[in-house]
């Protein structure tokens, strides 16, 4: 049977998740408060618990950062889907909302060394245009001890 | 994660940034990444992958050796 945290987090994620497919941009969490009619200590509480697994994690201020494959602040990897947009936290992260949506995206990424603009296009769940290549910086087993290189 | 044109530019941006070269995958890997890591999150019953599952993911997509490895 499931635990009465697990059911929270779990109603806790797919708010963030519509909320961020409606809005175009992550709650705050006082809004989480008031829209899962809770404390925001316990909405903390539970994004503690979601941070575990790095799906999602808190800015310094508080407020969410990141809502894997979201980020929650303006990058370098903005993703539109029809006529809206959003942010990827990086290049596999900005793949990720169309892969998530399962919907055809445009993602406005560049080169990371000269910032030349390589777009891609999604289409059809499949690569339509895009090229180059990918670098993760720091190996799989120390990704979330250095999330901003990685 | 970053894009680049090529590996020149990631060596390019190593040698800026002080950092040894990492690993590296085609666009076309990174597409079937995303796909295998994030088309399940919008479903409510939707868990971390565990280690096992996640090397398991790699594997997929053909990501292999040590840089890859999240087990001890």
């Amino acid at each position: 049977m499931q635990k009465a945290t697990e059911k929270f987090d779990q109603r806790m994620r797919m708010y963030v998740y519509r909320y961020l497919l409606r809005n175009g941009k992550a709650p705050r969490i006082a809004e989480m408060a008031k829209g899962l009619v809770t404390s925001a200590k316990n909405i903390r509480a539970g994004i503690g618990r979601l941070s575990e697994s790095h799906a999602f994690m808190l800015q310094e201020n508080g407020e969410l950062w990141r809502a894997a494959p979201f980020s929650c602040i303006p990058t370098a990897f903005p993703v539109k889907v029809g006529k809206r947009s959003w942010f990827g936290n990086c290049i596999w992260d900005a793949l990720g909302i169309p892969a998530m949506l399962n919907q055809d995206a445009l993602i406005g990424a560049a080169c990371g060394c000269c910032n030349l603009d390589m777009p891609i296009e999604v289409k059809g769940g499949k690569l339509r245009t895009g090229s180059g290549v990918i670098h993760i910086a720091v190996p799989a087993r120390e990704w979330y001890k250095d999330v901003v290189f990685t | 994660m970053l894009l680049f044109r090529s590996e020149q530019h990631i060596d390019r941006w190593c040698q800026q940034w002080n950092r040894p070269h990492g690993g590296t995958l085609s666009l076309v890997q990174g597409w079937k990444l995303a796909r295998l890591w994030y088309g399940d999150r919008l479903s409510p019953d939707w868990r971390p992958k565990t280690v096992a599952e996640a090397e398991m993911v790699f594997r997929e997509v053909g990501l292999v050796g040590e840089f890859w490895k999240l087990s001890e």
